[in-house]
């Protein structure tokens, strides 16, 4: 009875610590596998948010070549107390981009690639450590609840602008003086603000606010 | 009132609170900066009228030379219309008496206001000018990108080894009990710590439309004025950061600053001073 009862801790000790030698390595392979493979994710979501940002400015390079040449017809704006002088502009060169992109749909700057990258972006944003305080942003920047935009069309006169969350404008790529991002109800919009046009946009990319 | 030292305490109270408002007294020095801030005025509407005649009227007594603007400075279009019937019509004769204005842009301006001239912002969003030993920097709050942090962080550098005071204005406030918006946390993450560490001293916002002046906040004084054309009646929820507030009228500020103390007075359309003092400035 002693012996049967002795042999019980000394094969619980040898079951564990098999056990631990087979679990022990498993695990931490595991545990590295799995780093690995967010690693490897991760560094592919970046290689592929890389990529649909350079689709994205590469489409904003061309776009501001053919602004250039739309607005070198113009006389240059310069500051002045005529605010009829600065509509004028502000209208002319409008006309001038919208003849050059007479065929402009939506996603032709935003490429599929680059919307992919905006998406992904947004959302790491919003749902990071500190996406509440970007939420906050978009909410005290009043944002606007029913205004449909187009490709094409000046951004309507008197509608404010709802605060762009800077934690998004140090991620995104970099723009052109003349040309903006802009959150409109639950869109991102790439607005040339010179010429008041909007040159394309992602639907839907915002979470709703209340 | 059975405890009379409560009583006593009540009076002496509301004694240094009026010692304090009559002894208020801009020094009105010679060389001296003498500006006015407005914020979220250009409606249009009689308010605005009528905060813009009380600061002609205050001229008389108070010589100041230009304004500084705080954004939502034309309400509801950028039309030539627009401009006229909120802007050049209700700050006409201050204009005429060659006061100069100074914007920046709120989230309901039309960014080419910046090509306006009488808004002297020099075809930028942003963008710094000095007045005697003050310095200015007009930010653009809507949009706060690499480029302009960058351009910031510059320009309070360079200022930084100057004795000058140095002043940011622009729309969202860092500081606000206001109950429609409030702090704008994100941006204070991002701009405070250069504050800070270039030792600005004031900062002026508008955006909710209440008056309010914070507690210093790391050596920082904080105003909102978003009530010099709308009011958001009632709006301000007095926290533990308010040092003053007033939320039941429109109101512009009066400032001078002489020397290493800059005094100031806020003062509401119907010419009652709801706030006044004098802030020393931090040795550098």
């Amino acid at each position: 009875m002693r012996a049967k009862t002795n042999i019980v801790p000394v094969m619980t000790t040898f079951l564990l610590t098999t056990a631990l030698f087979t679990v022990w390595p498993t695990s931490s392979y595991g545990q590295s596998t799995t780093e690995a493979t967010q690693d490897a994710m991760s560094a592919k979501r970046n290689a592929k948010n890389d990529s649909g940002f350079k689709e994205f400015s590469d489409h904003v390079q061309a776009y501001f070549s053919l602004r250039k040449s739309a607005e070198s017809s113009l006389p240059a704006l310069k500051p002045t107390a005529l605010p009829e002088m600065i509509t004028a502009h502000q209208q002319a060169l409008a006309r001038k981009i919208r003849e050059a992109r007479a065929n402009a749909e939506r996603g032709d700057i935003f490429s599929e690639a680059a919307r992919e990258a905006f998406r992904h972006v947004v959302r790491e944003e919003l749902q990071g450590p500190h996406g509440h305080r970007a939420r906050r942003t978009i909410q005290q920047g009043e944002p606007l609840k029913s205004v449909r935009l187009h490709v094409n069309e000046p951004y309507p006169d008197g509608v404010p602008f709802t605060t762009v969350p800077p934690a998004l404008l140090l991620k995104f790529p970099k723009l052109p003086e003349q040309v903006a991002y802009r959150i409109v109800v639950r869109d991102l919009v790439l607005l040339d603000s010179e010429a008041n046009l909007v040159l394309d946009r992602i639907p839907g990319i915002f979470p709703e606010t209340n | 009132m059975r405890n009379p030292r409560f009583l006593i305490l009540c009076l002496l109270n509301c004694f240094v609170f009026i010692v304090r408002a009559d002894d208020f007294k801009f020094p009105l020095k010679s060389n001296s900066v003498k500006f006015a801030a407005i914020g979220d005025m250009g409606t249009g509407e009689a308010p605005q009228l009528e905060v813009a005649e009380r600061m002609n009227s205050s001229r008389q007594a108070f010589p100041f030379d230009f304004v500084i603007m705080l954004g939502d400075n034309i309400y509801g279009g950028s039309s030539p219309k627009d401009f006229e019937k909120k802007f050049e019509k209700p700050y006409k004769r201050l204009l005429d008496a060659g006061v100069k204005f100074y914007a920046s842009l709120g989230n309901h301006d039309n960014p080419n206001e910046r090509f306006y001239k009488p808004f002297n912002m020099n075809e930028s969003n942003y963008y710094a000018f000095k007045k005697g030993n003050v310095r200015f920097f007009a930010l653009d709050t809507n949009y706060m990108d690499a480029k302009q942090l960058v351009w910031l962080q510059k320009e309070l550098q360079d200022a930084a080894g100057s004795n000058d005071w140095k002043i940011c204005f622009f729309h969202h406030p860092l500081y606000s009990s206001g109950r429609t918006h409030g702090s704008s946390l994100e941006l204070r993450a991002l701009i405070e710590p250069l504050f800070i560490k270039y030792g600005v001293d004031v900062v002026f916002s508008g955006h909710d439309h209440v008056y309010e002046r914070v507690k210093p906040e790391n050596g920082i004084y904080y105003f909102t004025e978003g009530s010099s054309g709308q009011l958001r009646n009632g709006d301000l929820a007095k926290t533990g950061m308010t040092e003053d507030g007033f939320d039941t009228d429109r109101t512009f500020m009066l400032v001078e600053i002489a020397g290493d103390e800059m005094y100031f007075e806020t003062m509401s359309r119907s010419g009652a001073v709801v706030d006044s003092g004098m802030i020393q400035r931090r040795p550098s």
